[in-house]
């Protein structure tokens, strides 16, 4: 049986676990696997850009989930002060943020492309808190929420609800993978950028233009995560630090995936996003679905370094 | 020249020791709290020596305050200076355990560790029984250390941050020094000399982690309160991270100079923008890096080394 050959692996036994957790969750409370899903698509698509940033450009960035929270008071104020539908706010999002993105780029992050990791993390923590900082200076510390008539759509099937807007994030997701997929292995800018995210040296020997490969591939991951803040603000109010938890969730992911491994985010992001609603939804456990991803990332450092004997 | 030295130490000891003699209790405050920031600013320091970075001083700060207030609150009749001293061994504790788990990998997967502290600490206290931990209200204790009083207070402050300082002048003097140099400078030389890097790692994130908790505790019994939301708060690893890196990392003098000019500004901009004066810090961070990577102290250097 070829099939009791393939669960000796590791990969396909998690694989398996996973395919019976979510049949014993589909027959038990499907709503919860629903929810779970969109909750863990906003966590890859979110995680996303940020391997992207780490595995090409080797950084970091710890005001990820700032510029997400940027993009969402972008959306907010677009779709209030002009009356657009915010969906559309992410055409512009996508052309300013490119623009910041780069302008990050050259004006910090290249800087210090040199400098020890400790100097790095220490830049973008900075970063992140004059942004938060920026945002609650000049909008206070007050939640804004959008209210879009579209958004509170629900489908009962059954005798279960569950809303139909949050699958925009699973959308968002697929369409960001299979982008940034496509990208990598496809297009010549795509591969250079494997390249240089492989070996910045070797790449440059044979010719790729190493820093236009930074700047393009940190300017894209800002523009696509401030455009994920577009379709978070639709959905969950915004306030200065909405986005510094999803920081740490996609470190998270990219923690237990690792660097490089775009198709683990989704795998983990499902483990991610499944455990909390699950947890959610056991009464008078739900506070502590906040702790999910602290254990997860420990667990897999955990793994990482006495299994690997990484140093 | 080296009794010269000696002889500033005590002349600055004694002033700062006659301090609550002479002055009113607004200034004293605000000199006690820049000697919190300053022995944060100084233990922050000591684990960056070893090229390791914490975002965690407010996870472990609050750790103290909430394991000596909790001690205390079950036993009203204990010796503060005793709660405060179970602080800062249960903030080692945590420390121990998570040094263990997680300084194998070190670099940016410790940073993200001791990022998400805090935050997680303050969840767990969230929704710990109301009885416990007096839940997302906080606790309140029914006496202040030494009944409030100002002098003893500033000294307990002072005599913490002194211990502080020592530590650190001890690492950079003694032969650890040459361990966490190497350490920091270059793994792949420092193993190679026989250093076991992650026993230095655990054993010196222990150490700062158990002065943070003391501080930590201090600040719980002085107050006599703690919640989750003060004594979690991002301010308590934000300010004493700049401080020592605007004066410059990898020193002693470098934190405690860093505290004094950034305490005594933070005290100015409080006043000057209520709401998101800490935007100053996320300033000085990104300046300092970038133009100054070793700070004033470095600039001091500089500028003797030139004549």
């Amino acid at each position: 049986m070829p099939i009791v050959k393939l669960l000796r692996q590791t990969k396909y036994q998690v694989i398996a676990a996973a395919i019976v957790i979510a049949v014993l969750l589909l027959l038990w409370k499907p709503e919860i696997l629903i929810e779970g899903i969109q909750r863990s698509s906003l966590y890859a698509v979110i995680a996303l850009p940020m391997a992207l940033i780490l595995g090409v450009v080797g950084i970091i960035n710890l005001a990820h989930g700032d510029f997400m929270m940027l993009g969402a008071y972008t959306a907010y104020f677009l779709a209030v002060k002009t009356g657009i539908d915010p969906m559309l706010a992410m055409i512009p999002a996508i052309l300013a943020f490119f623009a910041i993105g780069a302008i990050t780029y050259l004006a910090l992050i290249r800087p210090v492309l040199g400098s020890p990791e400790l100097n790095q993390l220490l830049l973008t923590f900075g970063l992140g808190l004059v942004l938060e900082e920026l945002v609650n200076l000049l909008f206070t510390s007050q939640p804004y929420k959008l209210s879009v008539s579209y958004v509170s759509s629900s489908l009962t099937l059954g005798n279960f609800t569950f809303g139909t807007f949050e699958f925009v994030y699973v959308l968002a997701a697929v369409v960001v993978f299979i982008g940034l997929h496509y990208f990598l292995k496809k297009t010549r800018l795509g591969q250079s950028a494997t390249a240089v995210g492989q070996n910045p040296r070797g790449a440059r020997l044979v010719g790729i233009d190493v820093n236009r490969t930074y700047l393009i591939m940190f300017s894209l991951s800002i523009a696509i995560i401030a455009t994920i803040g577009v379709l978070f603000s639709m959905r969950y109010s915004v306030f200065p630090l909405a986005g510094a938890p999803y920081t740490m969730k996609s470190f998270c992911l990219i923690a237990m995936a690792g660097i490089g491994n775009l198709i683990g985010i989704l795998w983990y992001s499902a483990l991610l996003g499944v455990s909390e609603s699950v947890i959610t939804a056991i009464p008078g456990a739900a506070g502590w679905a906040d702790l999910v991803f602290f254990a997860l990332i420990v667990a897999a450092i955990l793994i990482r370094s006495y299994r690997q004997r990484v140093k | 020249m080296k009794n010269w030295k000696w002889v500033i130490f005590a002349a600055l000891f004694a002033l700062m020791a006659s301090l609550p003699l002479y002055t009113g209790s607004y200034f004293l405050h605000t000199v006690f709290i820049i000697m919190i920031y300053m022995s944060l600013a100084l233990s922050w320091d000591m684990l960056v020596r070893t090229g390791q970075i914490s975002f965690g001083i407010a996870g472990l700060f609050g750790v103290g305050s909430y394991a000596s207030c909790i001690l205390q609150a079950f036993n009203p009749g204990l010796n503060p200076l005793i709660s405060i001293v179970f602080g800062a061994v249960v903030a080692g504790i945590v420390a121990l355990l998570l040094g263990l788990a997680t300084l194998k990998l070190r670099g940016m997967y410790f940073a993200i560790i001791t990022l998400a502290m805090a935050e997680i600490f303050r969840v767990i206290i969230r929704n710990l029984p109301d009885t416990w931990a007096g839940g997302a209200m906080g606790m309140v204790l029914p006496n202040a250390i030494f009944n409030g009083d100002l002098k003893l207070t500033y000294w307990m402050v002072m005599a913490i941050t002194l211990i502080t300082i020592i530590v650190s002048e001890i690492f950079n003097k003694s032969r650890i020094h040459f361990a966490i140099t190497s350490i920091r400078n270059d793994e792949v030389v420092a193993m190679s000399s026989g250093i076991d890097i992650f026993k230095y790692l655990v054993f010196i994130f222990l150490i700062t982690s158990v002065l943070q908790g003391l501080v930590g505790g201090a600040y719980a019994q002085i107050y006599g309160s703690v919640n989750p939301e003060a004594n979690f708060a991002a301010t308590w690893s934000l300010l004493p991270l700049a401080m020592a890196l605007f004066g410059g990392m990898h020193t002693t003098w470098g934190p405690i100079i860093g505290a004094l000019i950034l305490g005594l500004a933070s005290e100015y901009l409080k006043l000057l923008l209520p709401y998101g004066y800490l935007i100053v810090y996320g300033v000085i961070i990104i300046l300092v890096i970038l133009f100054l990577p070793k700070g004033i102290m470095g600039l001091i250097k500089r500028f003797t080394e030139k004549k």
